[in-house]
Formats: C-alpha cells, structure tokens, sequence
C-alpha cells in the first residue's frame, strides 16, 4: 500500500548509523534493539482488527503462527486452533497439506491418538453395529479416490455489512485436496440401515468443557437418510497423498463433496444411524441459513422473527483472482498473467471471467486441468494495461446449472455462503 | 589529446548520470521492527509404535485492554475459549456483546455468575464497540 511512501525517520545516533548502512544491522551490532522499535513498529504492522466496515484484505489480518504439522499460517484463534490460509497458496489446484486451513470448534482436540485403541465406530439404528481398526479400513474396502473442496461455512465473514460475531475469516477458509479413503455407503450398507431411520449423524474426538450434552461440550452434525449426497461420502485417511494432518482430522475424515466444512467431521470415530432428528446445537441453533435466495436477509427481519431457517448445505459458485495480488505496481504497456482459482458445490465451473471496467465488458479466461466437479478449477488469462492508473479487477465463475455469480452482497446473522464477484485493485504505473 | 577530453568528459558525464539514477533508487533500507520474525518449532521424535503424535499448540498472548472486569474475563471465557475470541472480533456493537455473554451462560452453560456476567459485559462494552475499541 504504502510502496512510495519515504522512511520513516529515526533519531540521535541511528538517525546517522541508519543513514550509511541500514538501522537494522547497525542497531544489532551495538546492541540497541530495545531502545530502538516500540514507537515505530506498529505503523508498519497491518491494522490489528478490521470494522466496523468491511475487511479490505484478502486475507483476515491476524499474525502468522506455526502450529503442529503446518507452515506459518494465519492465526484467527488458538484454543481451540482456527488458522487461516494465505492467498499465495491458492495458486494451484491442490492445497498443501501444511498450508491448509484449520477450524475447531472446541478446546479438546487430540494431540495424539494410538490405532491400536482407536476404531471407526458404525452403531444406531443398524442391523449390525461395527468397528474398524484403520489397518481394517484400508484392508477390507477397495479405496476411492476424489477431489473435493473443503470451505468454511464462516469463510469470508469479514465481508459481511453490518459485521456479525464469530471467526472474521478472509478468503482463506478453504482448501482443495485429493481425497483417498472407503465409500461410507460401503460402511453403511454392511451395517445395515434399519428400517424407518432419518439421519446419519458424524461425532469426531473433540470435547468441550460445557456440560455434557450441550454445544459446548461436544459437536455432532448430521445428514438426512435420503441426502443423495451420502451416497457420495468419503470417509478420507489419505489427504494428497499423505496420512491427515493432525489438526485437519488424523486418522480420519468425513469428506462430503459439495458441502461446506462444517459436514466433514474431523478425527471421525462414531456414525451413528438415528431414528429421530437431530435436536442437538450444531444442527437446530448453529450452522443455519434462511431459506431465501443466496442466503440473504436483513437485520431487521431477523430482530421481528421473520426469518425462517435451514441447515446449511452446498456451496455457491465462487471464483478469485490469486496473481497478481495488488503487492506490486505492474508497468503500463506489460502482459501480465491473470490466475485463480473457482469452484461451485452445485456442478462443474463452465466459465470464469474477468472485467477491468467494473463489469462492462467480461473476458474470458482458459480453465486449467479438470479435477472434477468438486475440485478448485484453475484458470489463467492475459492483461495489459494501457495505461497508467487505478484499476480493479472483478472475477465471476459460473458454473454447468448456470449458477453465477452475483454483484451483490450476502448478509445473515450466521455470516454465511458469501459468494459476491471478487475484486482486486490494481496500480499500474508508467513503464518509462 | 581530443580522445583524452572525450575519455574524461564520458568520465564526468557517467558520474552524473549515476548520481542521477542512484536519486531515483532507495536501496538497502532496513527497518528495526521485529514484525514477521518467528522461531522455528522443534521437530517431534517419532516412535515406530501405534501412537501418532504432535507438539503441543502453541498460546501466543493476547493482549487485552486494561480495565475493570479483565480479571473476569481472563477467569471465566479462558474456561472454554482463549480470549483471542474477543480481540479478533471487529469491533460489535455494545448490544452485540450482551447478547454473546448471554449466550455463553443459557446456551452453552458457562455458569458465570450474574454478577460476574455484567461485569465482563461491561468491560467488553467499555473497550470493544465501535465508539471505544482502539488499534
């Protein structure tokens, strides 16, 4: 932002030391590191909160933390453990496993788990209650794989106007992996589903200290019998490739294609196949989006009762420009690469455009490979600025039902299912 | 004699230019902040048994606003959550944050005490609306 902006200045002895060579080098070299700093700093440090208007970064702005099996990510919370992904890592298809967001929803999460006591667990309402040992898993059931995207039901809540409470996500509660595991139908069918059953319900290991029973003490998500979707499930203990990071669901995962996170349970160990609804906190209170188009409503409508509500479910077409990122100026005259990334819950991505004259005129861009209709879908295209100025770019993806998306802005009290057109601003600067 | 002039013009001339150019280039501008600077974490030592393992999470500190009610909420809401909760928050209206510490007690049975649950309420209404959270 501030690339032309002049140094800030500096006093007495490195005022002139800092002239010739560089405070920094200097300042250590005489050991003035404390008298240095503590006023200067901050003015360079991204704001450490955004609002109450919108967040204007791509990413949320919190500081960058190394957790357990993960590079420097963006910390939202740590207890329980919420990182975000930096822009940077969206550059291809596949998320890395050590880049790849992490959201919890209570404090006790496993910091180890030994397979020689933990089984999956099938029980309920079924014929035939069942366990497997990991070994068993990838033994006894012919595994599947498939490439799917994992998004945040909160992803991009910092958006929203007016802000509402919970995780002030940026855009980067999302990932992409290729997802290796047994068919949970496989599971399911062996079991035997009894007659007269309603929902298949997901419990992982983590725990919270609320009383037993409450939102706070555990987190269950469930999905209806009918949901064709679960005939579509995963049950993942390879994620790219590799074992599961602890954070995102070592030994295994429920991988729901289509679906926002909140389905996928993490460290899953118990499918329990319920006779009745699920009346916990998590399905009947948390996790809800009105039954309106996009999601949309207002304050208002929400403070007289008038908003009806349903479990959250797939996700809306999103697409987002990933290079060039606004860090640098581009010369006027230069052809400069477009790239991102897009992907719908509700079919495969068709088209992805791009305006640099705030919607006018739309160009198209080149899809990169196809992973699948659950899969990031890369795309690429050319730019060249004319001439020197200001210029935002938008991107918008449609997808193969004609889902696309939209100029306007998303607000529920839940922060959910943003999926307004994206845009980046970009300087362009003369080339001599 | 004209070759030496010329040698010695093309000289002076190259100075100039550079004294130019090194006008327009900033170079080598170090900054004293510690901002971005992190250690790196020590690697696990695995064991080739059935337990898979990581460090523990890390806690960085919070750094919440002094004032009346802090020790409230350092006491309580850490039962749960960090309080990290509350400084990524933007900033919420002051009926917002009622309505968060009421949730905590009758929806998720946080048990704080009424007298306990005004206090953290007004500690967060005094230093994390709109009109009072500060950078």
């Amino acid at each position: 932002m501030n690339a032309t902006k002049p140094c800030p200045s500096r006093r007495g002895l490195l005022k002139i030391l800092g002239a010739a060579s560089g405070g920094l080098a200097v300042s250590r070299w005489l050991g003035l590191d404390l008298a240095l700093g503590q006023d200067e700093a901050p003015g360079k440090a991204v704001e450490t909160f955004t609002g109450p208007g919108p967040n204007a970064h791509w990413n949320s702005v919190g500081p960058y933390v190394t957790e357990p099996q993960k590079v420097p990510l963006l910390l939202l919370t740590d207890r329980p453990v919420q990182l975000e992904t930096p822009r940077h890592y969206f550059r291809t298809a596949f998320t890395p496993n050590e880049a790849f967001y992490v959201r919890w929803h209570l404090e006790g999460i496993p910091n180890a788990v030994d397979l020689k006591n933990w089984k999956l667990q099938i029980e309920g309402n079924v014929n035939k209650p069942l366990a497997f040992s990991l070994l068993e898993l990838m033994q006894k059931f012919k595994p599947v794989s498939l490439a799917a995207v994992n998004q945040c039901s909160g992803n991009s809540r910092s958006r929203l106007q007016p802000r509402v409470p919970g995780g002030q996500w940026g855009n980067g509660a999302m990932g992409n992996a290729m997802w290796t595991g047994v068919r949970l139908r496989e599971l399911l069918d062996i079991a035997g589903i009894k007659k007269g059953s309603l929902q298949v319900q997901f419990q992982g290991l983590e725990t919270g200290h609320g009383p037993q029973g409450l939102g706070s003490s555990i987190f269950l998500k469930s999905l209806d019998i009918g949901n064709p979707v679960l005939g579509e499930c995963v049950v993942a203990y390879l994620m790219n490739g590799e074992p599961l990071p602890m954070l995102n669901g070592f030994p295994v995962r429920l991988v729901v294609p289509g679906y926002f996170a909140t389905y996928w349970t993490k460290c899953l160990t118990w499918i329990r196949v319920l006779a009745a609804s699920d009346e916990n906190f998590w399905m009947k209170t948390g996790y809800r989006v009105p039954d309106t188009a996009r999601g949309n409503t207002t304050p208002e409508d929400v403070k007289q009762g008038k908003v009806k509500t349903v479990p959250i479910g797939r996700l809306p077409v999103r697409s987002f420009l990933i290079s060039p990122d606004g860090s640098c100026k581009i010369p006027a005259g230069m052809t400069v690469t477009l790239q991102g990334i897009a992907f719908s819950g509700f079919g495969r991505v068709e088209r992805v455009e791009v305006s640099d004259d705030q919607g006018k005129s739309w160009m198209g861009t080149r899809l990169g490979d196809d992973y699948g209709a659950y899969s990031f879908r890369t795309w690429e295209g050319s730019w060249t600025p004319k001439s020197p100025g200001r210029y935002s770019l938008a991107v918008r993806a449609t997808d193969e039902k004609n889902n696309t998306q939209s100029d306007e802005a998303v607000w529920n009290p839940g922060g959910y299912l943003w999926n307004r057109i994206e845009r980046q601003e970009v300087v362009v600067g003369n080339a001599s | 004699m004209k070759n030496r002039v010329q040698s010695i013009l093309l000289v002076v001339c190259g100075v100039a230019m550079a004294g130019l150019l090194s006008a327009d280039l900033k170079k080598g501008y170090y900054s004293p902040a510690e901002l971005g600077s992190l250690w790196q974490a020590k690697p696990v030592e695995h064991l080739p048994d059935s337990n898979y393992q990581v460090s523990e999470y890390p806690v960085p500190p919070v750094d919440l606003t002094r004032g009346d009610g802090l020790q409230d909420v350092q006491i309580y809401c850490n039962t749960c959550h960090s309080p990290r909760y509350i400084t990524m928050q933007p900033p919420l209206p002051a009926a917002t944050w009622e309505a968060e510490v009421n949730k905590m007690n009758k929806t998720f049975g946080a048990a704080i005490p009424e007298e306990d649950a005004q206090k953290i309420i007004r500690y967060l209404q005094a230093h994390y609306t709109p009109e009072t959270r500060k950078q």
